[in-house]
C-alpha cells in the first residue's frame, strides 16, 4: 500500500510538474508552466492594495497555459479565514488555490495538499530555507511562501540628529542618543521623546493577534516562550511579566497614544506617516509608504534599525509569511500547483520586493538590493539589508491549530493590565488558565 | 385520503408551499443550530458536528463571567440606544412635520445616515473619536479648551458612549421616518377640536398626538430592538469589544468564538441566549403595541 502510494505520488509529481522541474529562475521568461486549455482555475486570494499588484501577472500565466483564473473571493485575510472555515464546515471546497498565512495554516487540517510531493526539490531549494521550514505544518509543506514579515525599527532621523535632544539625553542617561539596541533602551527613548499630543514615543497594536504577537516577541526576547514542550502555557513566567510591564510602563508614561490599545497596523502606520510617532517597530511593507512624500510627512527623514533585544540578549523575531496553498479537493491539481509556483517565481518575487515586501526566494533578496543601489535608492537598499539581518532570528507563532484561539484569550487580558484594570500577574494567570483549558479541550496538552 | 377530498383541505393545500418554504429557510436551520449548541462542533472539524456534549456548552457560558458582562452590556446598550433614538426621532419627526416647504428634501437628507453600511459608520466614528488624529480631540485642542488628549475609545464610559453616539447617529432616522409617517397619517380633527377646547400645545401632544403615535413607536421599537441586539459591525470596527472587554457586546463575543476560534457549538449556545433576549423584547413591544391599539380603539 505504501509502495502504491509512493508510486502514485511520483507519477503524479511527474505528470503534474514535469515542466516545473526546470530551473524556476525568473530571468528565463520561456519557462513552461504546462498547458491547461479551456480550464478555469478557481482561486480565493487575499485582497488589498499591497497584495493585488502581483495579480496583474495572472494574465501572463493564463496566456502561457491556456487556462483562465476565476478569483471567486478577494477579501482581507481575517474575512477570508472566516470564509474558508465556513467552506470547510459546509464541505464545499469547489476552489483550488487559496491565500494562506503561517499563523492561519495550522487551523485548516488536511484542507491543503503537501506541496513537497508535487514541487521539485530544485524549485524548493530556491526559497529561503527558514521561510520554507515555517511553511510546514506537521511536516507537510501546506503553503508556498509569497512574502515574509518581520519587524524592525523605523525612526525619525531628525529627532536623533537634533543637538538639543542629544545633549539632554546624554545629560539624563549618560549615554549617546542612538537607535535603541535593547527593549529597555527603547522604552527609555520613547518616554524621552514623548511630547503628547503632538509627538508620541511610539504606538503598538493593542488588539487581536497584533497585541498577542508583539507580547510574544518580547517574551521570547526576554528568554521565555508561550508554551513549554508539553504545550503548557508558560507566558505567565517572569519573562512574560517583564514583557507585559514594558507595555504598562510606556502606557502609564503616556509615551504612547492612550488609544493604542484599540490600534491595529493601519492606525500605527498612519500615525507614523503623520509624523506623530518618534519610533515605530513595524513591518517591512510600510517602508515605501513612509518614504513616499504623497503619503508621508516623514518621507526622506526615516532611519532604519534592527529590532531591539530583550533581557535575554536576543531578538523575539516574531515572523510569518503570506503564502498560497492548493486544496486537496482541487479538480486540476497540476494547474493549481503551476499557478502557485508561478505566483511565487523569481519574477513575482522581484515584483513584490520592488514594492518593499520581503521576498521568499534567496536570489531575489540580493538582486533587488543591487537594483536599488543602481537606482541610488539607498533607503530601500538599506531597508533590505536591515530586514535581512532580522530574518536570521525570525520565529513564527506556535504552529498549532489552537494559536488564534489562544491569542484571543490573551490579548483582552493584556489590555486589562495595560489600562490598569488588573495586575499583570492576575491578567497573565487568567490568560494562562484559559489557554490551558483550550489546549486541554483540544487534547494537545501532554 | 379522505382529508384531501374534503372541503377543509383547500386552505391547507394552498398554504403548504408557504409552510415548506418557511420550514426550509427558517425552521430547519434553527433546529439544526439548536442541535449544534449541544455538540462540540468546531467549524474546521466537520466530524465534531456529531460529538454530543449535552448541556456542557450552556453550563460553560452560563458560568462564564465574560459572557454575562457582554449580556448585561448588550441589555443596557439596547435600552439606552432605543430610548435615545426614540426621543431624538420623535423630536425630528415633530419638527419636520411642522415644515411646509422643502419637507421632501429634508426627509431625504434625514435618511442619509441609514444608507451607510455599519462598517463605514464604524470607521467614520473610529477616526472621529481617535485620540491621536481624531476630529474631536483636534477640535477641542485647537479651540484651546484643553491640551490633554482624551482617550475616547479607551475609557469604559466614553468608549461605550462613542459606540452609542455612532449607533444613534445611524439609526435615529428609522424612528424619525416611522413616527413622521404616523404624524402624517394622524387625523387633524381631534387636534383642532382640542385647540378649540383650549388645550395648550403640550396637552395636545400629551393626550392626542402621543397616544396616536404609540403603535408606531412600538413597531419601531420592535424592529430596532432586533437590530440593536445584533449590533456587531460598528463595534467590531471601533473597538472590537475592547479594551479589556469594556465594549464587548453579545455578537462581538459570539462572532469571535464562532468564526475566529471556530467553536461554533459554543457560539450557537450563546446565540440562543441572545435570541431569547430578542424574543423577550419583541414579545414585550408587541404586547405594548396591542394595548396601544386597544387604547386607541377605546378613545375612538
Amino acid at each position: 500500500m505504501t509502495v502504491f502510494r509512493g508510486l502514485k505520488a511520483v507519477l503524479f509529481s511527474c505528470a503534474a510538474l514535469g515542466a516545473l522541474a526546470m530551473p524556476a529562475h525568473a530571468e528565463d521568461t520561456q519557462y513552461d508552466w504546462g498547458k491547461f486549455p479551456g480550464y478555469t482555475l478557481k482561486v480565493k486570494l487575499i485582497g488589498g492594495t499591497q497584495y493585488e499588484k502581483l495579480y496583474t501577472r495572472i494574465a501572463e500565466w493564463e496566456k502561457a497555459t491556456g487556462a483562465k483564473v476565476e478569483i471567486v473571493s478577494s477579501k482581507n485575510h481575517f474575512e477570508l479565514d472566516r470564509e474558508i472555515k465556513q467552506d470547510i464546515a459546509s464541505g464545499s471546497i469547489t476552489w483550488c488555490v487559496g491565500s494562506n498565512h503561517t499563523s492561519f495554516a495550522p487551523q485548516y487540517g488536511d484542507l491543503y495538499i503537501d506541496l513537497k510531493e508535487v514541487i521539485p526539490e530544485t524549485t524548493l531549494a530556491e526559497f529561503v530555507p527558514g521561510t520554507l521550514a515555517s511553511s510546514m505544518v506537521d511536516g507537510r509543506l501546506v503553503q508556498l511562501p509569497r512574502v515574509t514579515d518581520v519587524s524592525n525599527l523605523y525612526y525619525q532621523k531628525e529627532l536623533y540628529e537634533n543637538a538639543d535632544n542629544k545633549a539632554k539625553y546624554k545629560a539624563k542617561f549618560g549615554t549617546d542618543l542612538a537607535p535603541p539596541k535593547t527593549f529597555d533602551e527603547f522604552k527609555q527613548q520613547i518616554i524621552f521623546f514623548a511630547n503628547p499630543p503632538n509627538l508620541y514615543g511610539t504606538a503598538f497594536a493593542g488588539k487581536d493577534e497584533g497585541m498577542t504577537g508583539r507580547f510574544m516577541e518580547i517574551v521570547r526576547a526576554n528568554g521565555g516562550d508561550m508554551f513549554d514542550a508539553n504545550w503548557n502555557p508558560t507566558f505567565n513566567s517572569q519573562a512574560g511579566l517583564d514583557a507585559l510591564q514594558w507595555f504598562i510602563d510606556i502606557y502609564n508614561a503616556k509615551a504612547v497614544p492612550a488609544g493604542t490599545v484599540n490600534y491595529t497596523w493601519d492606525d500605527i502606520g498612519q500615525a507614523m506617516a503623520a509624523g506623530t510617532l518618534a519610533v515605530d517597530l513595524d513591518w517591512p511593507g510600510w517602508a515605501a509608504f513612509f518614504n513616499d512624500p504623497k503619503s508621508s510627512k516623514i518621507a526622506g527623514k526615516i532611519g532604519l534599525a534592527v529590532a531591539p533585544v530583550g533581557t535575554a540578549g536576543k531578538r523575539g523575531g516574531w515572523s510569518g509569511s503570506h503564502s498560497f496553498s492548493v486544496t486537496k479537493d482541487c479538480d486540476n491539481k497540476p494547474a493549481a500547483v503551476s499557478f502557485v509556483t508561478f505566483l511565487t517565481d523569481y519574477q513575482s518575487e522581484m515584483m513584490e520586493a520592488r514594492a518593499g515586501n520581503l521576498p521568499t526566494r534567496t536570489k531575489a533578496f540580493a538582486d533587488v538590493v543591487d537594483e536599488f543601489k543602481k537606482d541610488n535608492n539607498t533607503y530601500m537598499a538599506d531597508m533590505f539589508a536591515t530586514w535581512e539581518q532580522s530574518l536570521a532570528d525570525a520565529r513564527t507563532p506556535p504552529l498549532v491549530p489552537q494559536w488564534i484561539e489562544v491569542s484571543n484569550v490573551i490579548w483582552p487580558e493584556l489590555q486589562a493590565a495595560i489600562v490598569g484594570q488588573k495586575t499583570p500577574k492576575d491578567a497573565l494567570d487568567t490568560a494562562a488558565e484559559k489557554a490551558k483549558q483550550i489546549m486541554e479541550d483540544a487534547g494537545v496538552l501532554k | 385520503m379522505r382529508f384531501f377530498t374534503s372541503r377543509l383541505s383547500a386552505p391547507f393545500v394552498l398554504l403548504l408551499p408557504a409552510f415548506l418554504i418557511i420550514a426550509a429557510v427558517i425552521l430547519i436551520p434553527l433546529i439544526f443550530s439548536l442541535y449544534t449548541s449541544f455538540t462540540a462542533y468546531r467549524l474546521v472539524q466537520p466530524a465534531s458536528l456529531w460529538q454530543w456534549v449535552g448541556l456542557r456548552n450552556y453550563i460553560r457560558i452560563f458560568s462564564d463571567v465574560d459572557f454575562w458582562w457582554a449580556f448585561g452590556r448588550t441589555l443596557v446598550f439596547l435600552t439606552v440606544a432605543l430610548n435615545l433614538e426614540l426621543v431624538l426621532g420623535l423630536c425630528i419627526a415633530l419638527l419636520i412635520d411642522k415644515i411646509t416647504t422643502g419637507q421632501r428634501v429634508i426627509r431625504t437628507i434625514m435618511m442619509f445616515p441609514m444608507m451607510f453600511s455599519p462598517i463605514l459608520v464604524g470607521f467614520q466614528f473610529k477616526y472621529i473619536f481617535n485620540d491621536n488624529v481624531g476630529l474631536i480631540n483636534n477640535a477641542i485642542q485647537s479651540l484651546g479648551w484643553t491640551d490633554v488628549t482624551i482617550p475616547w475609545l479607551v475609557n469604559a464610559w466614553t468608549a461605550n458612549l462613542a459606540i452609542l453616539v455612532a449607533e444613534v447617529w445611524m439609526s435615529t432616522p428609522v424612528f424619525a421616518i416611522l413616527l413622521l409617517a404616523g404624524l402624517m397619517a394622524m387625523p387633524r380633527d381631534p387636534v383642532e377640536a382640542a385647540k378649540v377646547d383650549g388645550c395648550n400645545p403640550w396637552q395636545v401632544f400629551r393626550h392626542i398626538t402621543l397616544p396616536f403615535l404609540m403603535p408606531f413607536v412600538y413597531i419601531a421599537m420592535a424592529i430596532r430592538s432586533l437590530d440593536v441586539a445584533r449590533a456587531y459591525d460598528m463595534v467590531k470596527i471601533m473597538t472590537n469589544g475592547g479594551p479589556a472587554g469594556r465594549t464587548e457586546l453579545l455578537w462581538t463575543l459570539i462572532a469571535r468564538v464562532g468564526y475566529q476560534d471556530a467553536r461554533m457549538g459554543v457560539a450557537n449556545a450563546m446565540s440562543y441566549a441572545s435570541i431569547l433576549l430578542s424574543i423577550y423584547f419583541t414579545y414585550y413591544f408587541f404586547r405594548k403595541l396591542a394595548s396601544a391599539r386597544a387604547s386607541l380603539g377605546s378613545m375612538a
